[in-house]
């Protein structure tokens, strides 16, 4: 059997992430999450995930610093990290794009986009 | 004899705040207002940086063919995280809101108590986020009107008649473009 696609979810909010823990695993994947930028970045550096799923305003590192300082690694370098914001300006959507940022999505999500962008990043769809 | 005008203090903005909007100032001139039935409204004020903000949400009421204990909070959530968005681009910081919850009436004997479900959100939401919530002013059988001024953190909140609360829509109105994907 096929394993379960891993994401590892980034966000200060406690409701958001049970939230999203609720979503994510219901549509079938396996999911770890982190409070914010910096705790993803010491979770991975010894852990694996499939995709990053990350939200931009955080404290300690937010969610561009994640996303610039795991493209700097190699191991990093072609992970597919999704931005999930409630923030839709196309300035910011330029900042994430080119700090490397796989792709973007709008908050309030719709459970079962986020599910086919997922797939899609990891073609697994 | 006629006397030079007294200096006219600077006219006040009166912003207000629509259901399904969240809007944060640091500006002494203005007041946010609105009028509740069975919808809540967040007044979140950051006293060190003097910046608040204020959301008005109502929880989206399950399908009809659905069991009328549950409810979508998706969307409040939404708009609480949307107002502590506003507050950060500000400059405000999480660890000092301080919240005051309003509205939530049940205007109708009878009716399911959607008031009392969106007022038992928001309680849940700041609990869970560890946000202090100083004051609640909530469930009742009356509308309320709500006047705050963001950037000292007074607010004033009276009953009003149940009919100067807006219309509430069952489903509250999503944001264009919510849920969209763009794949750089």
């Amino acid at each position: 059997m096929k394993q379960a696609t891993r994401i590892l979810t980034v966000d200060d909010s406690p409701s958001m992430r049970a939230l999203l823990r609720n979503a994510l695993t219901t549509n079938g994947f396996e999911v770890e999450q982190a409070e914010d930028g910096q705790e993803a970045l010491d979770w991975l550096a010894s852990n694996e995930v499939d995709v990053v799923l990350t939200d931009i305003n955080m404290p300690r590192l937010d969610g561009f610093g994640l996303i610039e300082r795991l493209r700097s690694s190699a191991r990093h370098s072609n992970r597919p990290i999704l931005v999930l914001s409630t923030e839709s300006s196309d300035e910011k959507k330029r900042r994430a794009r080119d700090a490397g940022a796989t792709g973007w999505i709008v908050k309030p999500f719709d459970a079962e986009k986020l599910t086919n962008a997922v797939r899609r990043v990891t073609h697994s769809a | 004899m006629k006397h030079a005008a007294i200096p006219e203090v600077a006219e006040r903005v009166r912003v207000t705040i629509l259901q399904g909007e969240a809007k944060a100032s640091d500006d002494p001139n203005v007041e946010f207002s609105t009028v509740l039935g069975s919808c809540v409204a967040t007044c979140m004020f950051d006293p060190v940086a003097r910046i608040g903000g204020m959301n008005h949400f109502l929880l989206a009421e399950p399908p009809s063919y659905a069991d009328r204990t549950t409810f979508d909070d998706h969307y409040g959530l939404f708009l609480m995280e949307l107002l502590v968005n506003e507050m950060f681009s500000l400059g405000a910081v999480k660890a000092r809101m301080k919240a005051r919850l309003y509205g939530g009436a049940n205007l109708r004997e009878g009716m399911a108590a959607i008031g009392s479900v969106n007022a038992a959100f928001a309680r849940k939401f700041l609990r869970d986020e560890g946000i202090e919530m100083v004051h609640e002013d909530m469930e009742g059988r009356n509308a309320r009107r709500v006047h705050f001024l963001p950037a000292s953190g007074q607010v004033r909140c009276r009953t009003t008649v149940n009919t100067a609360a807006p219309t509430q829509q069952p489903l509250a109105p999503r944001k264009a473009g919510s849920g969209d994907v763009t794949l750089f």
